[in-house]
């Protein structure tokens, strides 16, 4: 009796947080699909009856966008494997270990998060100038690497210190080395973790526009952000169309955001109802 | 051993030959890129190629918004860069760090100098009198009307005066729940529509800058300053939306296609937008009106193309400006994204430039008593702060939190302080 | 339990270190010299040493305390209930329902568009004439007239607030959702057997077990917030009248209105120098056997 009431409560709440999250989605999809004369109506109209491609077809027309797909897959995976793969060794040795430095290696961790873009904008751009880095892939490559590789690290040494250490160490005297010790028994139970944060780092880097618009110069270099920047002109911005980037952007990240919840909520066994 | 002399001998005369036909390439760097306009250099560009084998354009093309920043860390970094285009707010900066070329030399060598529209020289040398902008497009503010909604509520023709001008906007304010009347401006650089009004009642502001009058006094320690601001204020509480408090461009032009508001000031390039959203004669432009002053003070914004000093291709690169601002290419072009062309022979010989759409702009060029086009200090240091202290200062008086006083001595210190007074 | 080999832990953070070094210590130092500098409009000719010359042009601006004011308000504000609904989605979705997959896609996409499109989106969306929350409430007839939601000072705060919590609601609820995986299932039967209640599990296992990932992302996330323009400069930049300016989105205005690359990055410096000693002061106070410092 008590579980049903408290499902029944549990899908209110929920719907509520779906309804408010996905009505901005749904009237981006919408006037995605108006024609143009529709988009700027009044009084505000909530369905289309003329629905339209033009808005994708303007947009595939102004701007690369399957190039820019490519780019800013290859760019986001990379940068999000490698920061998530350093994040596990280094979040493992911070959660487990006391040596000389680990407080300044947080805090170091901590600071590279705090800078402010334009702290550190001008010099950043003329060390990349200087290594001829500018207008390749590779630059924002690394530089997502890092601020991925910080803030996960953080966040996979919180997850970490919750493992119980008990079962490496008996991997430990069955005679594992340390490193397989992390591979056998560690990480498998730190599936939902980097879960979170691959799927995380993911979307970040997936997303992020202030560097890519500054390194990248020619438009076969172009993020998906940076491309959808780009509809925007000084004379303002046609909604439909930039409506219907927006979609296209979205898509993936919904995607990425579906699968990777089967991981994050993986090991929980069913039953009970929990505090 | 000699035959591989030979060879050796041929090889490395081929390879000269190749390498001094290798195809140069100027790499152009856009600032107002829209995806509306860039297809359109992307023409031009194709048909300069065209011409001349052997020389190759990159555009580069960041979005709009970012897009000085970018031009000034590259310019300042001397990224490879042979053509650029210069804003005029971002003149200063790129002149300020001396990479600019002086063009004079180049332009006066240029038979059509002599077509030049009135204002093209002077806002190529906006910069202490150093030509280091080509302008390839020109803007003014204008009256943007709707004939359809002023007419539905008994209105025809459109206001000439600014006392009109509130008129109109009153009564369509007062007509209707959700109608209004002016298409208010208050976030993003609402310094040409503030000024725009203010300088309306005067009748002798200095043509070199719109903050001094003829004598070189400071026009906000004017009392006509003072009724200048307080129209401007009552035109925001009495016909505006409060919310326009929080418009910038894409809010203006929203509400003006939806006919909430269907009188605005706006720049030429609206057109391109307004085109594309509204029927033919469901707008018209008229001049601004004039104030209590009898006059309209419009000032002139411009675009242009700069070279900078480390380019390795200059005269290439002037070649190529010189191709794309040729009459009939920059009449190609203006029209492309909504400029006004820099050649008096276009608004003569290309209809387009003289139909309803350009009413309002041909009406104010021909009109020289009433229409003065005047400068902003873009070469003063104290520009740069300027736009965002005049924002954040105006709208806290529409909040009502500074008064109209206070504010017009504040802006009378600050240009003092500037050094503007002669 | 330690490691046997110092070598070892070290190698283990080498990659993060170096990759994170490269990015940040040439760049930080660059930046801190250029606030000394002028490097501005109408100097970038001539960039010359000015010593303290922005700081004080900051400090002595009459309007940096309102400035701060709004940082503090925009950070507590928007952490404090990203934070509380982030949690209550996390419980909520932590035992298994029919269309799990796609219902969290939807509910996480706000964390994956773009800060300048939600700053496009939400000032359309909250517009006061043609803005459509407005329309919708008067249609529901919960309101009488149209709300002014970015043209009062008051209300402008408020309304990029509530944009802010609905875009950082995911980060929450994902990390929590994930950390509360780790909680050992027996602590619950344990519990179940004395008696205990919902909220008595929650106060004294749940929120116990995963503080680590909560103290993480709380520190986390002030950080973050505090150095997120994107959406007020997108909103409002900073306005009516200054009364949604907060530091970052100063130092935005500062580049853009002003060309005053040193200024800027004097703000940044002024940034980094709060966070950091709020840092450290959070975790130690926050600091338990877990969380050493």
């Amino acid at each position: 009796m008590k579980k049903r009431r408290y499902k029944v409560i549990r899908f209110i709440l929920l719907s509520i947080f779906l309804l408010i999250a996905v009505f901005p989605l749904y009237w981006i999809v919408l006037t995605s699909f108006k024609p143009t004369n529709e988009v700027y109506s009044f009084p505000i109209r909530y369905w289309t009856s003329h629905p339209t491609l033009y808005g994708y077809k303007k947009l595939f027309e102004f701007v690369n966008f399957g190039r820019y797909f490519i780019n800013s897959s290859i760019v986001s995976l990379t940068a999000s494997l490698f920061s998530t793969t350093f994040a596990m060794l280094a979040g493992y040795v911070l959660s487990r270990s006391n040596f000389k430095g680990k407080t300044f290696s947080i805090l170091f961790l901590f600071f590279a998060q705090m800078l402010p873009s334009y702290l550190i904008m001008v010099p950043q751009y003329e060390m990349f100038s200087k290594l001829k880095l500018i207008n390749h892939l590779i630059s924002i490559m690394i530089i997502y690497t890092g601020l991925g590789a910080s803030f996960s690290t953080i966040m996979a040494r919180a997850f970490f210190v919750r493992i119980p250490k008990d079962m490496e160490e008996a991997a430990l005297i069955d005679g594992c080395t340390r490193l397989l010790a992390l591979f056998k028994v560690v990480i498998p139970l730190m599936l939902p973790g980097l879960a979170a944060i691959l799927s995380f780092s993911f979307v970040n880097n997936w997303n992020e526009l202030f560097t890519a618009v500054l390194f990248l110069n020619t438009s076969n270099k172009y993020t998906v952000p940076v491309g959808l920047y780009s509809i925007i002109s000084k004379a303002g911005v046609q909604w439909n169309i930039l409506a219907a980037g927006i979609v296209i952007a979205l898509a993936p990240t919904i995607a990425v955001f579906s699968v990777a919840q089967k991981y994050i909520i993986a090991g929980l066994t069913q039953g009970s109802i929990k505090g | 051993m000699k035959k591989v002399f030979l060879v050796f001998l041929f090889v490395l005369i081929v390879m000269t030959v190749f390498a001094s036909d290798k195809v140069i390439t100027l790499n152009l760097i856009e600032a107002f890129s829209s995806p509306w306009r860039t297809p359109t250099l992307k023409k031009l560009v194709g048909m300069f190629e065209e011409q001349n084998p052997g020389i190759k354009i990159n555009i580069i093309s960041p979005p709009y918004e970012t897009a000085y920043q970018k031009i000034n860390l590259m310019v300042s970094t001397e990224q490879p860069l042979d053509i650029i285009e210069i804003g005029d707010w971002d003149l200063s900066t790129l002149a300020g760090m001396r990479k600019l070329v002086d063009l004079a030399p180049y332009i006066d060598a240029w038979p059509e100098k002599s077509n030049f529209v009135d204002g093209v020289m002077k806002a190529a040398k906006t910069y202490h009198g150093i030509a280091y902008v080509m302008p390839h497009g020109l803007f003014a503010k204008t009256l943007f009307y709707r004939p359809d909604i002023l007419k539905k509520y008994g209105l025809s023709g459109y206001p000439k005066t600014m006392q009109q001008m509130y008129d109109y906007a009153r009564k369509l304010t007062l007509s209707s729940d959700k109608q209004y009347g002016f298409d208010f401006r208050g976030k993003g650089y609402p310094t040409s529509f503030i000024d725009a009004v203010v300088t309306s009642f005067f009748d002798d502001i200095d043509p070199e800058n719109m903050y001094l009058t003829k004598e070189g006094k400071i026009i906000f320690s004017d009392p006509r300053a003072k009724e200048g601001l307080e129209f401007y204020v009552k035109l925001y509480k009495d016909t505006a939306p409060r919310d326009s408090i929080n418009w910038g461009w894409d809010e203006q032009v929203n509400s003006f296609v939806s006919g909430i508001t269907p009188l605005l000031f706006q720049d030429p390039d609206t057109t391109g937008m307004l085109n594309s959203m509204l029927k033919p004669g469901q707008y018209r432009t008229a001049p601004l009106p004039v104030g209590k002053g009898g006059k309209a003070y419009p000032s002139f914004g411009f675009v242009g193309w700069g070279i900078p000093t480390y380019s390795k291709h200059k005269d290439l690169a002037w070649k190529f400006i010189k191709f794309v601002d040729s009459p009939k290419n920059n009449a190609f072009w203006c029209k492309a994204y909504g400029a006004l062309p820099i050649m008096k022979s276009i608004y003569k010989e290309d209809k387009y430039f003289s139909s309803g759409v350009f009413e309002g702009w041909v009406e104010m060029f021909n009109d020289k008593v009433h229409y003065q086009f005047t400068q902003y200090p873009l070469s003063n240091k104290y520009w740069g702060k300027w736009n965002g202290y005049q924002e954040k200062t105006m709208q806290q008086v529409l909040l009502g939190k500074l008064s109209i006083d206070q504010c017009l001595k504040e802006w009378t210190d600050f240009w003092k302080k500037a050094g503007i007074a002669k | 339990m330690e490691f046997k080999s110092k070598t070892f832990v070290y190698l283990m953070l080498l990659p993060v270190m170096s990759v994170v070094a490269f990015i940040v210590i040439y760049p930080t130092i660059g930046g801190i010299i250029l606030s000394f500098r002028d490097y501005s409009i109408y100097s970038f000719g001539n960039v010359r040493w000015v010593g303290f010359d922005k700081y004080t042009e900051i400090f002595t601006d009459s309007t940096f305390l309102g400035v701060l004011k709004n940082t503090l308000i925009w950070i507590i504000g928007s952490v404090t209930f990203q934070f509380l609904l982030g949690f209550i989605l996390a419980l909520l979705m932590r035992e298994p329902f029919k269309g799990r997959g796609i219902f969290t896609g939807f509910v996480f996409y706000p964390w994956a568009v773009s800060g300048f499109a939600i700053g496009l989106i939400w000032s359309w969306l909250l517009n006061g004439q043609f803005g459509i929350v407005n329309d919708l409430l008067l249609k529901l007839g919960m309101i009488k007239s149209g709300i002014n939601f970015l043209s009062s000072p008051n209300m402008a705060m408020f309304s990029v607030i509530l944009v802010n919590i609905w875009y950082g609601i995911p980060f929450f609820a994902i990390m929590i959702l994930a950390a509360l995986q780790s909680i050992p299932n027996s602590l619950y039967e344990a519990a179940s057997i004395d008696g205990a209640g919902y909220f008595t599990k929650l106060f004294k296992i749940t929120i116990p077990y995963i503080r680590p990932t909560l103290v993480s992302t709380i520190l986390l996330r002030i950080i973050w917030v505090m150095n997120f323009p994107d959406i007020i400069y997108g909103m409002t930049r900073g306005g009516p009248g200054g009364s949604t300016e907060i530091l970052s989105v100063r130092m935005i205005n500062t580049v853009f209105y002003e060309s005053d690359y040193s200024k800027a990055a004097a703000y940044g410096v002024i940034m980094v120098s709060i966070l950091l000693a709020y840092t450290v002061m959070y975790l130690r106070l926050t600091s338990s056997k877990e969380v050493r410092l």
